[in-house]
């Protein structure tokens, strides 16, 4: 008997626009296999994942059913939820840091279930915590016991969210995206712990996930849902090398991937040389555009021991090349970045862009519309990255007004042509930032940097926060605009998937440091570096793909080693 | 199925559309007293100051649609008028502690360093006064009447505006589309007042909108205690003083009536400015 | 360690608060242009005795801030000075009308903390329902009543009315003076139960839409306890936050209440003085009110690392 089945399950809101979140979802999940719910933003798999807990919105109407270990979840009384919840299936969610109530100790978190829904004695309870930060990596687990969750980091307190889940012995573990908010490496540590942890107690897993490489890494079968919709399920490795469905060929193809797929997809992505701009004549052959010599900054808190974000940070783009500084957070990547287009001071070191040197801050307007022709940035979050009260036409005229003398007429015909050039149209210069989509939103960015006409882009994260199928777009447009304007890139990423097929050259940072640059096809391939080995086994890739089975995926000694050094 | 119902975390826009009635009154109450205030001296039946000693409490009538007080007067006539200093003391504050706010608050958070900690000092110390003790310390100090206890208010509630526009302009200021200004070569004077403020102000009008409520209020019961507004001024917080001893015989009508304005005019306010808030969000802190 | 240099830094701010709120109230005076020994005896026969009197009383002869000095240093000797309508000391003054004001305070206090809270809480567990709804428009309309129109209907409906109150006076003896604080203390508490009331109910809601929230239902917990452990506990800070602010309010607002219905208290006393230009007497009760609204707000500061571990952490890292 599956220990979850969900059949026809469909969801409405019956307030405002009537809209139809999930319609006719049907999937199971036997006992000890992993399922994966792959989806993205808004295809309603965290609904369907809550559902089976019984955890609906507000205000829906629902149809079909959510049977969990032989009860219906829907029909079944208050009580009879409250036992499920205690004993069959548990949760463990996308961010431990607002998932764990911070005004609460993490013995409070770990026995609270314990003491007061299965009537433990408070020192059983306690014994039963310990053993259970033991078991998902903990290093100190007495002392964790009476800590704040504030005093943990990311990493840290998804494992005590892992351990709350397994407190109480659940025969179903629904995880909702639980390393998205996690560093590759810690991602593969908590994978580690998971897939343990399910060994050892023989549960069924619902894995919800974004990213299709995880979820080929992890599951046995996966769902794809879209909008609402099951539109693909199946053994994984089927799913994943023969998509059925559009939608599915459509999302495999935009997944990047570091490692050289084996099998074919439709619209292979084409190889980053591929888009490098045609070849000039020897003599304009590149001087050095972006060059930064011994950089360095160091940020002092009051309270806190001095940060060293960047140092002695020596690096040199030729005009037209791509560059990626890859680096997990905390690694100073997007301190050089902003460094570099003036937003904070180097304490040392030295910046030069097309051979002039920009480290020092610009002082006139006519230091810092220079310094502006010469550097563009792309935020990350697509979000705020535009103001929320100009309508976007008007945000990349602005720029174009501000460095060159034009009439009304000549600044509107250029912003459309701007916005042609990243695949937008009248409608959308014409619309506020809030109506507009997140890829929408990048695109406008992308546009207002290239207003000013820079001769080097800097992008900071600048798809991270987008869907795959959204992010692959969005990097089309940037592939596009360097072959056109021979665009010198800097592009920051944590991301070694997207940077192969970005960028020619590859650097390492790890805490300020540089520990790897070179050619991206060597450094992915070849990795010298034991850091640069680390991310890159640290990557989810599917059984498989592994060409060497000697690199086993986040092995659980040396993820306890990790935390313990 | 209630037992079910997780926080609404999943589902956010969840909101009822909410019923703008009530806004739209209040729009129309507010409208009423301002125009009544302005034309006044051709809307109002009678003189507000003319006594008729031998016509006084006489309840309502055809002639005094609201009757008159102790001395004869109409008080429609006396509302009327009334509504003029009611509703100018709070507008005078509001716009004032706005105007000193905005600029200090500006300067606190683009400044920032040891000036926004002097000023952030000196809203504190502020804080400790509240606003209705300084426009009283304020009459000790400079008489009774109305000119005292507006700039003291004044500067009472712009350490409110202050601290609102800086926390807002600070929030603001970390967003990268500020960045994205700079790092295109707009000068920080421009981005902060062509780009940020006007960001900023719609949450900073709400707040001074439910400002003029809370001023109101205040204003009108220092009238009330006999330290603002002087006889035979009309105002709605002294007529409610002047007609204490018509209440205590049981004619309520003259007490009532100002006192009905009162409420009707911080409420029609408030709804307004917690409309105004709720379209933005809900950034307002309290 | 850390909750020593806390609560150290935050008396050290106490003091240099009431410091500057002492300096404010005392120059102030020089704010009024003209001869101070005129602006004392305003309204009073400037008689040569009175003017040496005056003179002497306040040191008008020495330099302003030796003046203030004498004054700081009589304040800690409990000498607030001399009533110049009384005729005697401030501090006998004052502690003649500190019961009646107490009592008023605290008896609106309890009202406002029972019905605030009771409203907020209830309004933010049936959110969007009819109980909801219904407090949100009573606490609209509360919000609405400044205590003196409170106490001006009070007074029409339950005084003159219905005559279940009395409208005037402080009573005698205990029981009396309660049964005359009665009405007083709820036109008092209308707008604060309204300004408690909203404040639970959004910090509330705020924690209610938290994911902890939601962690803690997937895990069984019934829900009583997910809103004691985890809504309430959590929502404490932001009330007890406007708890220390309304101190103040109440204080000056009763002065308007007090006047209202003819209570013997502090702030009768005040609008009192300030009507018969006393200044002595109204410089001392503004900086009492001042030194109220300060202790209680440091209190409030000390508690709220108790609350919220993490105010502690960052008072500490500071």
């Amino acid at each position: 008997m599956s220990i979850l089945k969900i059949s026809d399950f469909s969801l409405e809101l019956t307030t405002g626009s009537q809209a139809c979140l999930l319609d006719a979802v049907s999937l199971s999940v036997e006992e000890g296999e992993t399922v994966g719910l792959v989806g993205e933003s808004g295809s309603g798999k965290s609904l369907t994942a809550r559902a089976a807990l019984g955890l609906l919105p507000g205000r829906t109407r629902i149809s079909g059913s959510v049977v969990l270990d032989g009860t219906d979840v829907f029909s079944a009384g208050p009580s009879q939820v409250l036992a499920l919840r205690r004993s069959t299936a548990s949760m463990v969610f996308q961010d431990p840091r607002s998932g764990i109530n911070p005004m609460r100790s993490i013995g409070d978190y770990l026995t609270e279930s314990l003491i007061l829904c299965n009537k433990w004695s408070k020192a059983d309870a306690s014994q039963r915590a310990l053993e259970l930060l033991r078991s998902v990596g903990l290093p100190r687990p007495e002392a964790h016991l009476a800590q704040f969750p504030h005093e943990l980091s990311g990493g840290m307190l998804q494992r005590v969210m892992i351990a709350g889940a397994l407190s109480t012995s659940p025969r179903l573990l629904i995880c909702d995206e639980p390393t998205t908010s996690l560093d590759v490496t810690t991602q593969a540590e908590i994978i580690g712990v998971l897939t343990e942890q399910q060994a050892q107690h023989g549960m069924g897993m619902l894995f919800i996930t974004h990213d299709l490489n995880l979820a080929s890494a992890l599951c046995d079968r996966i769902y794809v849902l879209n909008a609402g919709t099951v539109v693909e399920h199946g053994g994984v490795q089927e799913v994943f090398t023969n998509p059925q469905s559009a939608y599915t060929q459509q999302l495999v193809a935009a997944t990047p991937s570091v490692f050289t797929r084996t099998v074919s997809v439709i619209n292979p992505t084409r190889s980053a040389a591929a888009l490098r701009p045609a070849p000039e004549p020897e003599s304009a052959r590149p001087a050095v555009m972006l060059e930064a010599r011994s950089l360095s900054k160091t940020y002092y808190v009051k309270g806190n021991p001095p940060l060293v974000a960047v140092n002695n940070v020596t690096l040199a783009v030729p005009r037209g090349d791509a560059l990626a500084v890859v680096g997990e957070s905390g690694s100073g990547k997007s301190t050089l970045a902003r460094m570099i287009v003036g937003l904070e001071q180097a304490d040392a070191g030295d910046i030069l862009v097309a051979g002039v040197s920009r480290a020092a801050h610009s002082r006139t307007r006519a230091e810092r519309l220079d310094r502006a022709r010469t550097v563009q940035i792309v935020f990350q979050d697509p979000y705020l990255s535009l103001d929320p009260r100009i309508i976007a036409g008007a945000a990349v005229e602005d720029a174009l007004r501000l460095h060159n003398k034009l009439s009304h007429a000549q600044s509107r015909s250029q912003v459309l042509a701007l916005f042609d050039q990243v695949g937008l149209g009248e409608k959308h210069a014409n619309a506020r930032p809030r109506t507009l989509s997140g890829g929408q939103r990048q695109r406008v960015a992308i546009a207002r940097a290239l207003a000013v006409g820079p001769e080097v882009l800097v992008l900071d994260e600048a798809t991270s926060a987008l869907d795959v199928s959204v992010q692959a777009q969005v990097l089309e447009v940037v592939q596009e605009i360097r072959r056109k304007r021979g665009l010198t890139l800097l592009f920051i990423s944590h991301d070694l998937a997207v940077v192969r097929k970005v960028c020619e050259t590859t650097m390492v940072m790890r805490r300020g440091d540089i520990v790897e640059h070179g050619q991206t096809k060597n450094l992915l391939e070849n990795p010298q570096h034991p850091y640069t080995q680390l991310l890159l086994d640290s990557i989810p890739r599917p059984e498989w793909e592994l060409d060497q089975p000697e690199v086993p995926l986040a092995p659980n000694t040396s993820s306890a080693q990790i935390i313990g050094a | 199925m209630r037992a079910l119902a997780a926080p609404p975390s999943v589902v956010k826009s969840l909101r009822l559309p909410r019923a703008s009635g009530l806004f739209l009154t209040s729009l129309i109450v507010a409208a009423i007293m301002v125009v009544s205030a302005i034309a006044a001296p051709i809307l109002a039946p009678y003189n507000p100051n003319i006594v008729d000693l031998a016509n006084v409490l006489s309840g309502p009538t055809s002639a005094h649609w609201l009757g008159t007080d102790a001395l004869g007067r109409d008080t429609l006539s006396r509302m009327m008028f009334g509504a003029r200093s009611s509703l100018l003391g709070p507008l005078l504050v509001v716009v004032l502690s706005t105007a000193i706010g905005i600029l200090l608050g500006l300067i606190a958070a683009w400044r920032g360093g040891w000036l926004d900690a002097l000023l952030a000092r000196i809203f504190d110390l502020l804080f400790a006064f509240p606003a209705l003790l300084l426009a009283i310390l304020a009459v000790a100090l400079f008489g009774k009447g109305l000119a005292a206890p507006v700039i003291a208010m004044s500067i009472a509630y712009a350490p409110f505006v202050a601290r609102l526009v800086r926390s807002l302009v600070v929030t603001e200021r970390t967003r990268p589309y500020v960045a994205a200004y700079r790092v295109q070569g707009f000068s920080g004077g421009w981005i902060a007042l062509r780009r940020v403020l006007p960001n900023v102000m719609p949450t900073v009008g709400a707040q001074s909108t439910l400002n003029f409520g809370y001023v109101l209020a205040d204003l009108a019961a220092l009238s009330f205690i006999g330290l603002g507004v002087q006889a035979p001024t009309a105002d709605w917080g002294a007529m409610i003083n002047e007609s204490r001893g018509a209440l205590m015989s049981g004619q309520i009508l003259p007490a009532m009536a100002p006192t009905i304005a009162v409420v009707l005019v911080v409420i029609a306010i408030n709804i307004i400015g917690e409309e105004f808030s709720d379209r933005l969000g809900g950034q307002i802190p309290l | 360690m850390n909750i020593f240099k806390l609560v150290a830094r935050k008396l050290g701010t106490l003091l240099v608060t009431v410091f500057a709120a002492s300096l404010l109230v005392f120059f102030s005076r020089a704010l009024v242009p003209g001869d101070p020994v005129a602006f004392l005896l305003r309204g009073r026969k400037p008689s040569p005795e009175a003017i040496a009197e005056v003179t002497k009383q306040f040191g008008l002869d020495k330099p302003m801030w030796q003046q203030y000095i004498d004054w700081l240093g009589n304040l800690f000797h409990g000498d607030l000075g001399r009533s110049l309508q009384f005729r005697q000391d401030v501090t006998t003054v004052l502690a003649d009308r500190l019961p009646v004001t107490l009592g008023l305070v605290v008896l609106a206090g309890v009202l406002i903390a029972i019905l605030g809270l009771a409203a907020g809480i209830i309004a933010a567990l049936n959110r969007g329902r009819t109980a909801d709804r219904a407090i949100l428009i009573a606490m609209t309309g509360l919000g609405a009543i400044p205590s003196f129109v409170g106490a001006i209907v009070l007074i029409a409906v339950f005084a003159v009315q219905l005559g279940w109150f009395p409208s005037y006076g402080s009573g005698d003896g205990f029981a009396d003076g309660i049964f005359h604080l009665i009405l007083p203390s709820i036109a008092l508490a209308l707008t604060f139960v309204a300004l408690v009331a909203r404040v639970t109910r959004s910090s509330m809601l705020d924690q209610l839409e938290r994911e902890h929230v939601e962690v803690a239902t997937s895990r069984g917990l019934p829900r009583s306890r997910v809103v004691l452990r985890h809504v309430l506990r959590n929502a404490t800070g932001p009330i007890l936050t406007v708890s220390g602010v309304l101190v103040a309010g109440l204080l000056v607002a009763s002065s308007i209440v007090e006047q209202a219905f003819g209570l013997a208290g502090i702030g009768s006393l005040l609008v009192q003085s300030v009507d018969r230009l006393d200044f002595p007497v109204v410089q001392a009760i503004v900086l009492l009110i001042v030194i109220i609204f300060v202790l209680v707000n440091t209190i409030v500061d000390l508690l709220a690392p108790l609350i919220d571990p993490r105010v502690a952490a960052g008072a500490a890292a500071r």
